[in-house]
């Protein structure tokens, strides 16, 4: 049997012993990621500096900080990387919405970790920020793949282009950061808190482009995405896990929003997309508790955690909330209403007892 | 490296067919094409069986970068009796690398007649 579904770790260090008991214990599907990754994982990030990008090709990065590189690319639908460059940093708008889209929502989303976290960039050196738009004909779905953004136009049916939701841009973008901080592995809780970090980020981005308060924000993934002809309102809700859309063809939202309906299951990669829905509802509870804007507090928190050095590759839901306890004592104060939330909201969800 | 081949397709094969992943998990885009082996003729299974041959000759051993990538899942599954299946053979494949047989088949449930030509049917 072959697996071919894990991402290449570019950070992290997963003990082998890890990996073989995934092997032992896992199901079929488990077990041939970790044993993918067994065989290309060659034990680096010591000290968890940024790995050199693979692509050698790749445009010149921004030297400023505080100042992105876009470079927007159009594969013409045809599944091609990176395609034909049509707008780079500093050029004027082309009229193709989704190019312009991406450049504006790229830019969006580099001003976010640069004005709240003063990160320059997906790997802090100014990385240039690639997308491709017009991915594939009818493509419906966005990715990173490790090197670049990639965006479908959707099939008009069920989905919109891809580039229509600013969180969505941001989403992808926030896979690479989390994959220099922390090489979290795409499989099980850890690939659950992996999509749950991008979707914490994404919608964090799209709350500081729009002002909201964390009352105010619909906290809703994708809002924009799904034509109206779609019974649902989103691809996710953090707000509400499994109540996005319940629709004909697309089925009903299968994201729990608690440790007692959690989805054993070997599809998805290990439920990556379903399962986020426990930590995305713990960040929400968090954020409406302490009310304000997200990004403050409850994001500062989430990101210290993401930088942290006992952030394992292999972490669980459980590793994963006791570690946002823990920054969050150590940023507010062991007594501070911040631990208390955070707290309150993993016990809020399950996740902590 | 490429993935081990496929097992001959029986009378009591069913091959299924799952996209998977995706910024986003849709139980009803999920759910899999099923290929009774014991509907279709010889030659039907011949083709089916060169299709997935193709589709296993990629090169797989590459760990798939990245996030929200799709791909796809086939499954052989073998019927011994009404109670008992199991599956005997399967296959994921980055859905770039999908041939393009195998995409029409999952969209539309066709499955050509082999002609015995011994030529690629991508």
């Amino acid at each position: 049997m072959t697996i071919s579904r894990l991402r290449t770790p570019r950070q992290g260090f997963m003990p082998p012993f890890v990996l073989e008991r995934i092997i032992e214990r896992g199901g079929a599907r488990l077990q041939a990621c970790a044993r993918q990754t067994l065989n290309a994982d060659h034990g680096f990030r010591a000290g968890r500096a940024p790995a050199p990008v693979a692509d050698e090709a790749l445009p010149a990065g921004s030297p400023t900080p505080g100042e992105p590189a876009r470079y927007v690319y159009s594969a013409e639908q045809r599944q091609v990387l990176p395609g034909t460059l049509m707008r780079e940093e500093g050029q004027g708008a082309t009229n193709d919405p989704a190019v312009d889209e991406a450049y504006r929502w790229l830019g969006a989303t580099y001003r976010f970790y640069w004005e709240v976290f003063e990160r320059h960039s997906i790997d802090r050196q100014g990385m240039p920020l690639l997308g491709t738009v017009h991915y594939g004909q009818d493509y419906e779905n966005a990715f990173w793949n490790g090197t670049q953004m990639v965006f479908g136009d959707g099939d008009g049916e069920l989905f919109n282009r891809f580039t229509a939701a600013l969180d969505v841009v941001a989403h992808e973008l926030a896979h690479g950061v989390t994959e220099r901080d922390a090489g979290l592995i795409y499989a099980g809780q850890s690939g659950a808190l992996n999509e749950s970090l991008s979707d914490v980020f994404g919608s964090l981005t799209k709350q500081y482009h729009l002002g909201h308060s964390a009352a105010e924000a619909d906290w809703l993934i994708g809002a924009e995405l799904l034509t109206e002809r779609v019974q649902g309102r989103a691809l996710r809700s953090m707000a509400a896990p499994g109540t996005a859309y319940d629709d004909p063809v697309l089925g009903q939202d299968p994201q729990p929003g608690h440790m007692t309906d959690y989805v054993e299951t070997e599809s998805d990669n290990g439920g990556v997309h379903i399962n986020s829905g426990i930590p995305n509802r713990a960040f929400h509870l968090t954020a409406t508790t302490l009310g304000g804007y997200a990004w403050k507090a409850p994001g500062r928190i989430w990101y210290d955690t993401l930088q942290d050095r006992r952030l394992t590759r292999d972490i669980d839901f459980v590793g994963f909330a006791t570690l946002t306890v823990d920054n969050a004592d150590q940023r507010f104060g062991s007594r501070s209403r911040e631990v208390e939330a955070v707290r309150e909201a993993w016990h809020g969800v399950g996740v902590l007892s | 490296m490429t993935a081990e081949s496929p097992p001959p397709l029986g009378p009591d094969s069913v091959l299924a067919i799952r996209r998977e992943g995706g910024l986003a998990h849709f139980p009803g885009l999920a759910k899999p094409r099923r290929i009774r082996c014991a509907e279709y003729s010889e030659g039907q299974r011949r083709w089916l069986a060169r299709m997935l041959a193709e589709a296993a000759a990629h090169d797989t051993s590459e760990a798939l970068s990245g996030a929200d990538r799709r791909v796809f899942r086939l499954d052989i599954d073998e019927e011994h009796d009404a109670t008992r299946v199991s599956t005997v053979w399967t296959l994921i494949l980055a859905e770039e690398q999908a041939p393009s047989a195998l995409v029409s088949l999952w969209q539309g449930g066709q499955v050509e007649e082999d002609d015995d030509t011994g030529e690629h049917i991508d």
